[in-house]
């Protein structure tokens, strides 16, 4: 059957800088040893410079090949260790423990991933894949032998958190992380707080109050012991990074600064006017948002309704769908059939998005009570006249003509005149339409790539308070994760400032780094560049820049790399 | 590792250890898990193709392009590309404006060159400048911003070339300018840049020609 697992052990050989390598090469069953020569490979690495013992495992992260790796550690006094098998995604950080348990220093480990980038990829060119492995164990055995050993970064945690934005989003962050004992200071820069949620009417699905809610929540927020307030107050300042920010915010001319360790992003969104588009005019043209606050007012009395969807949004100048408009028509249109049977109401739309089964059954609903759907073509829009609207109907193939005393236009929500320059201060990115952008759509979907700022709500993009709410609760439960911990351990391959003599303190690298993570500070050397490794995230921009060649990254030096490529080159 | 960790140095480190081609692939501008390091890693391998091209390289063999993890068919076709393409010019030294010998003492002068402050310094500003702009709010356009550092890769190159003459031995104005196929003026002005950086001193005169050497440097014991 199998070919037997290979083990070599090289002894009395005399080693450059006494650097001893092991190099365990994994089979992972099949799935490498199925397409590679896993036993040539193994012969191959014994040939490379420090490698005083190679071994072939079956599956070299089970328990057996575990404890391989700890043993020849201890027995075979390796300095170094090699993995090849499968992705560093996956498995690194077991092996670096492995590496750890038994007394290396987890940084004095190199994987390699002759997986995905050997056997999985020339599944049918065997005699080339194996050239590969043996051309990336090459580079691993070089670039291990320069390794140095890391230790984990700590940094002290502040254990308070700032919101921006009190909208529903904000004031359910605010009270999830005050209910958990974290001080927090919610800012609002209006006077009140509830944000869009002030304007809203009912709910759905379920006819929620929207006033009720709001007063709630104000309610909670206000007396809250561990939540500060601070509205018609704005951030001129935000300096630091996660752990230790620095906020400098001003309230009616006076300046006042606070220190907090974590920040939530809940500014929410505008939404849109749509000034010059189907002759609105706020009073027989109006918007959802305006006819909500006739609900709310009990100023509404029309008879014959026309909602038009889409205005403004999946167009040329906004190409995103904004989302919730569909459902918030569905909605308005249930509470005025429900009002007045006997009124009609026409939504006039280019796509229906309900979706959930509550929303579909609401959708169904105002079916059942005679709202009549008329699907338009954004080539021919509808022609919104004194009394009536026009509109050609696609599937009867002629033009409809609707009476109408009020028209309804469903604009979508647009991203808040700040978001640019808080996404300045705080160095997070923005997406196309200038709404905050997470850092992962699935793994982070509530983080951003900057450590220790979080987002929630329509400041991400236009959501249902339903959603706002799971948002907020979702990433104050992150922020609580650094904030719990008390202090922070943080992975050293950062960036490190390798000769502090060189270094002239120009600030050309702390210009370019995307994370805020360098700062030029006054020395008695004179100005130098200064590493904040826990807001480093290693990207390397800095070193790959600096021109007195100070800077460096851990685990990636300048050195390491080259030494990568000439082993490479060398084969 | 980032594009944006790419130090240009490497990539000449690369073809003077007789790399046939560099590619280097990155994530589509807007998807950087580092934010903006491929916007850094354009520019930089963008700056050692210019210097490898001018030191004689054939511009085939570095590229940089962009691709997602979820685009499996598009890297395979770039690789392919791109292997098809430095196939086509042939191994390094062959497809070249100089033959092997040559070209591998331009490319060790090249990665002097990239590892300079003057170029470095002004890759490092070029993302600054095309969006910002520089401290008296002019914003430049990415090509301007090439065509400027085409000029100083070009003022760079040959003072590196002159200084490594000059360090093995004392030369005229006009014989550096033979060697290094310049033109005398163009050599004397980059000549005298350096006598003013201290870099050069006038070793003796020679009949009606002055001829100068390199200062050697004191290396620190440390």
């Amino acid at each position: 059957m199998s070919p037997p697992l290979r083990v070599t052990k090289k002894r009395g050989v005399k080693l450059a800088e006494d650097i001893r390598t092991g190099v365990f090469v994994c089979d992972c069953g099949s799935n490498i040893a199925g397409y590679l020569d896993c036993g040539e490979i193994a012969e191959y690495a014994e040939s490379l410079p420090n490698v005083v013992f190679v071994k072939e495992n079956l599956y070299t992260c089970s328990e057996a090949g575990i404890n391989e790796i700890k043993d020849a550690i201890k027995d075979e006094k390796l300095n170094r260790v090699v993995v090849a098998s499968c992705s560093p995604r996956t498995h690194e950080p077991l092996f670096r423990e492995s590496c750890a348990e038994a007394g290396l220093n987890p940084y004095l480990f190199e994987m390699v991933n002759i997986r995905d980038q050997c056997s999985w990829v020339h599944m049918k060119q065997r005699e080339q894949g194996n050239e590969k492995a043996k051309d990336l164990i090459r580079m691993g055995v070089a670039k291990a032998a320069l390794l140095q050993a890391q230790e984990p970064i700590q940094s002290e945690m502040d254990p308070k958190a700032m919101i921006i934005g009190a909208g529903i989003s904000g004031m359910t962050s605010a009270l999830a992380l005050a209910n958990r004992g974290y001080q927090v200071f919610l800012v609002e820069k209006s006077r009140e707080v509830g944000g869009l949620l002030r304007n809203l009417h009912k709910l759905a699905p379920a006819d929620v109050d929207a006033e009720e809610l709001l007063t709630k929540q104000k309610m909670a927020v206000t007396n809250h012991e561990n939540i500060r307030l601070l509205t018609s107050t704005t951030i001129s300042e935000i300096q630091g990074y996660i752990g230790h920010y620095d906020v400098t915010v001003s309230a009616n001319g006076t300046e006042e600064k606070f220190g907090v360790g974590v920040i939530i992003i809940a500014t929410g969104a505008k939404v849109f006017r749509p000034e010059g588009l189907f002759n609105y005019d706020g009073k027989r043209v109006i918007t959802q948002f305006e006819l909500e606050g006739l609900f709310r007012t009990k100023k509404f009395e029309a008879k014959n309704v026309v909602m038009i969807q889409c205005v403004g949004a999946r167009s040329e100048e906004r190409k995103y769908c904004s989302r919730i408009c569909c459902m918030t028509a569905i909605k308005n249109s249930i509470a005025i059939k429900e009002r007045d049977p006997e009124a009609t109401v026409h939504i006039l739309y280019r796509d229906i998005q309900a979706y959930g089964t509550e929303n579909e059954t609401l959708y169904q609903r105002s079916k059942q009570l005679g709202v009549r759907y008329i699907k338009y073509d954004q080539e021919r829009p509808p022609e919104v006249q004194d009394e009536a609207v026009k509109v050609y109907h696609h599937l009867l193939g002629r033009e409809l003509e609707l009476v109408q005393d009020l028209v309804v236009l469903s604009t979508p929500l647009i991203a808040g005149e700040d978001n640019e320059e808080l996404s300045k201060l705080l160095r997070v990115t923005l997406d196309e339409n200038k709404f905050f952008l997470e850092s992962h759509v699935k793994l982070k979907p509530l983080d951003f790539a900057t450590d220790g700022v979080f987002l929630c709500g329509n400041a991400h993009y236009p959501a249902t308070i339903r959603e706002a709410i799971s948002q907020a609760l979702g990433a104050a439960s992150r922020a609580s994760i650094p904030l719990a911990k008390g202090m922070m351990t943080v992975e050293p391959i950062v960036s490190v400032l390798a000769d502090e003599d060189a270094c002239r303190g120009c600030g050309l690298c702390e210009a370019l780094c995307p994370y805020g993570a360098l700062e030029i500070v006054r020395t008695e050397k004179g100005r130098k560049v200064r590493v904040i490794p826990v807001a480093c995230k290693g990207c390397g921009i800095c070193a790959a820049t600096c021109y007195v060649h100070a800077l460096n990254i851990n685990s990636y030096t300048d050195q390491q790399v080259e030494e990568q490529i000439r082993a490479f080159l060398s084969g | 590792m980032c594009t944006g960790r790419v130090n240009p140095t490497m990539i000449a480190e690369a073809f003077i250890n007789g790399a046939d081609g560099v590619m280097v692939v990155g994530c589509h501008f807007g998807d950087c898990h580092y934010i903006t390091g491929n916007v850094e890693g354009k520019i930089k391998v963008g700056l050692a193709a210019r210097v490898l091209d001018f030191v004689g390289l054939h511009p085939t063999r570095v590229s940089f392009d962009q691709c997602s993890s979820a685009e499996g068919e598009r890297f395979v076709n770039l690789v392919t590309d791109f292997d098809d393409g430095v196939r086509q010019v042939g191994p390094l030294g062959s497809g070249d404006r100089l033959p092997l010998p040559e070209l591998k003492e331009k490319l060790l002068m090249a990665k002097t060159a990239l590892g300079s402050q003057k170029l470095r310094w002004v890759v490092g500003k070029f993302s600054e400048f095309v969006t910002a702009g520089n401290k008296y709010g002019e914003v430049f356009t990415e090509h301007e911003m090439w065509r400027t550092l085409d000029t100083i890769v070009m003022d760079e190159v040959a003072t590196h070339e002159i200084l490594r003459e000059l360090e093995r031995n004392a030369a005229a104005v006009k014989d550096l300018a033979a060697r290094l196929k310049l033109p005398p003026p163009h050599v004397l002005r980059y000549v005298l840049a350096l006598q003013r950086r201290g870099l050069v001193r006038l070793e003796q005169v020679e009949g009606t020609s002055p001829r100068y050497k390199a200062v050697e440097l004191e290396v620190d014991a440390a």
